[in-house]
């Protein structure tokens, strides 16, 4: 029936040539930005100045990567960001399991009132804790510490990842927990021999959320790490410009820089990402 | 249910230790430890500090007076409302929300029906929605600045090209604010475009195909089996996308830092400054508390709409 329907007048609709337009229309508007960023980190600062300004860079250059590492210290906000994240990630995970399959599994009376107290806390705007959290982590000497990020940013993934793995452990029959319980595992030996591996994929997808929500954060690492060699890399990144320059090329390096290890995150798992989205989104 | 290939001497042998027999507790039990971690956090990290929140609020605490906390009552509160800032960032903020949000809805429903398309490679459709999600919202600020960047900017480039006159988009509240403005919308549509495309998928072929043989045309197909059919996504969408867009402050302090004046910075941007720059602990509090009323408000309807979903 669909084929009747699509070699009649409307096959434009359904043809080559519309699939190609929109193919060029959705790669410009996802790749243009971050195409244009590096194509102007390839530029000479002389490139850049002339008129009207190019497209392609006609003499690529490497420069401005060295000078993006040279003249502020972009491996220690790399490496900041990616411990911050990847540790965020690790607590956001391991607290995540627990209280999914607690709501999945154990026939909670409170069920609809806990999972509405999570999503009820996870639209709780960021930015009016930061006065309390800013009192805290200075009562608590944290300040300029991974733990003043990590703790916040655990806090920030846990709702929509807890939700993500609910649905993803409901999918898992009981019968093979009950079979290891059987063979004498605990519950909780159940949990992390069985029910885990046999969702790794929805627990991996729940972690790249949770890397990327806190790769992304600004506002609270702009507020608690003022500490030089603490700064995460949008933070790091705004040291660039000068009190009257703006170094794009550079601030572009050092932004490709910023953008490859999780575009290389993106590109590796495209496909669970967007499953695990729109799981997430749908049913949180 | 007993595996057969058990021998009785290797199921003994298989019990687990002591510990591990402790951690196995009765359900509620169990339920009660798992859930700990995340009531814990949940508590330190959001509950406290929201009524802590609204404590410090009835107090004048600013740490650089150096001055012990006073309670002050409604002060901080009669002071936004003569507080010229106050209300030019709020509604800057809503009007950012009641721009964007709708803006994001629309681009984010071309994206995602261009996306639906039968492609037969899927990736490259798939990475030109998700390269704009994972990119930082502080990064897409400072990728479009140098975008509408007046001399050397792509923008002004390409309307040269079509023989318009280029603007020095910063220069002006009103360009500086649509420059923000459609930023957001090709940060935030993409997300959008995801959950939208996620319901297209979702919607079985042979509506369309039903409305065919009845000689229904594209548009009224959309309106009649499409849009009333993705409702639910689009609605868990908006919702989100406008609890994110009321705590806008990334791509506004990245692009402007607020100017020209204070013409482009919005509340979290003011909540912002009053605490960690100002260091006025008791106003900054005020501030966020009437920005977490605005959030719980959109979140109240949020809740509303999931249950009766149920």
């Amino acid at each position: 029936m669909s084929q009747v329907t699509a070699s009649g007048p409307q096959s434009f609709f359904t043809g080559k040539p519309l699939r190609l337009i929109a193919a060029s229309i959705l790669l410009v508007n996802g790749m243009f930005p971050a195409l244009w960023i590096l194509f102007t980190s390839l530029k000479t600062e002389a490139e850049l100045t002339v008129k009207p300004i190019t497209w392609f860079p006609h003499a690529p250059t490497v420069a401005n990567y060295m000078q993006a590492f040279s003249d502020q210290p972009l491996h220690i906000f790399l490496f900041n960001s990616f411990m911050v994240a990847l540790l965020s990630t690790c607590t956001t995970l391991l607290v995540a399991v627990l209280a999914a399959y607690a709501i999945a599994r154990l026939n909670l009376r409170y069920r609809g009132l806990i999972l509405s107290a999570i999503i009820a806390v996870s639209t709780f705007p960021l930015v009016t804790l930061l006065v309390p959290l800013f009192e805290i982590m200075r009562t608590l000497n944290l300040l300029n510490t991974w733990i003043a990020l990590i703790l916040p940013y655990t806090v920030l993934s846990l709702p929509v990842c807890t939700l993500m793995l609910v649905s993803f452990f409901e999918g898992i029959p009981r019968d093979l927990e009950n079979a290891a319980m059987i063979d004498g595992c605990t519950r909780l030996g159940a949990l992390f021999k069985v029910v885990v591996p046999l969702c790794a994929p929805g627990v991996f997808t729940a972690g790249i959320l949770a890397f990327v929500n806190a790769w992304d954060e600004f506002l609270l690492a702009l507020s608690f790490n003022s500490n030089p060699a603490l700064r995460t890399l949008p933070v790091g990144i705004q040291l660039y410009q000068g009190e009257f320059a703006f170094p794009w090329p550079v601030i572009s390096a050092a932004l490709v820089v910023g953008i490859v290890p999780v575009a290389i995150l993106i590109v590796i798992f495209q496909e669970r990402v967007v499953s695990g989205l729109t799981a997430g989104g749908i049913k949180g | 249910m007993t595996p057969s290939t058990l021998s009785i001497t290797d199921r003994i042998e298989k019990q687990p230790p002591a510990w591990s027999r402790w951690l196995d507790l009765s359900d509620r039990a169990l339920a009660v430890l798992l859930l700990a971690p995340t009531a814990i956090l949940l508590l330190l990290i959001i509950v406290y500090p929201v009524l802590r929140l609204g404590y410090t609020s009835f107090f004048s605490l600013s740490l650089t007076s150096g001055l012990p906390a006073e309670f002050v009552g409604l002060e901080n509160y009669e002071l936004m409302f003569t507080d010229p800032v106050f209300w030019e960032t709020t509604w800057n903020t809503v009007l950012i929300t009641l721009i964007t949000v709708p803006g994001a809805l629309v681009v984010g429903m071309a994206l995602a029906l261009l996306a639906n398309l039968p492609f037969r490679t899927q990736w490259p459709v798939r990475l030109s929605l998700l390269i704009p999600w994972a990119l930082p919202l502080s990064f897409a600020g400072l990728i479009f600045a140098w975008f509408f960047h007046s001399e050397y900017g792509v923008v002004n480039d390409v309307l040269a090209r079509f023989g318009i006159e280029g603007v020095i988009w910063f220069n002006s509240p009103n360009l500086a604010f649509a420059a923000i403005c459609l930023t957001i919308i090709w940060k935030t549509s993409s997300f959008m475009a995801l959950i939208i495309l996620a319901g297209l998928q979702t919607i079985p072929r042979s509506l369309y195909e039903a409305a065919d043989v009845d000689g229904a045309g594209r548009i009224r197909q959309f309106f009649e089996i499409t849009l009333p059919l993705l409702k639910p996504a689009i609605v868990v969408a908006l919702i989100f996308r406008t609890i994110t867009a009321l705590q806008t402050f990334d791509i506004p302090y990245m692009m402007t830092g607020g100017g020209p004046g204070t013409s482009t910075a919005t509340l979290a941007m003011y909540i912002h400054q009053n605490t960690v720059s100002f260091l006025d602990l008791g106003y900054g509090s005020a501030l966020a508390v009437v920005m977490f009323v605005l959030s719980m408000c959109v979140t109240v309807v949020y809740l509303r709409i999931i249950r009766t979903k149920d």
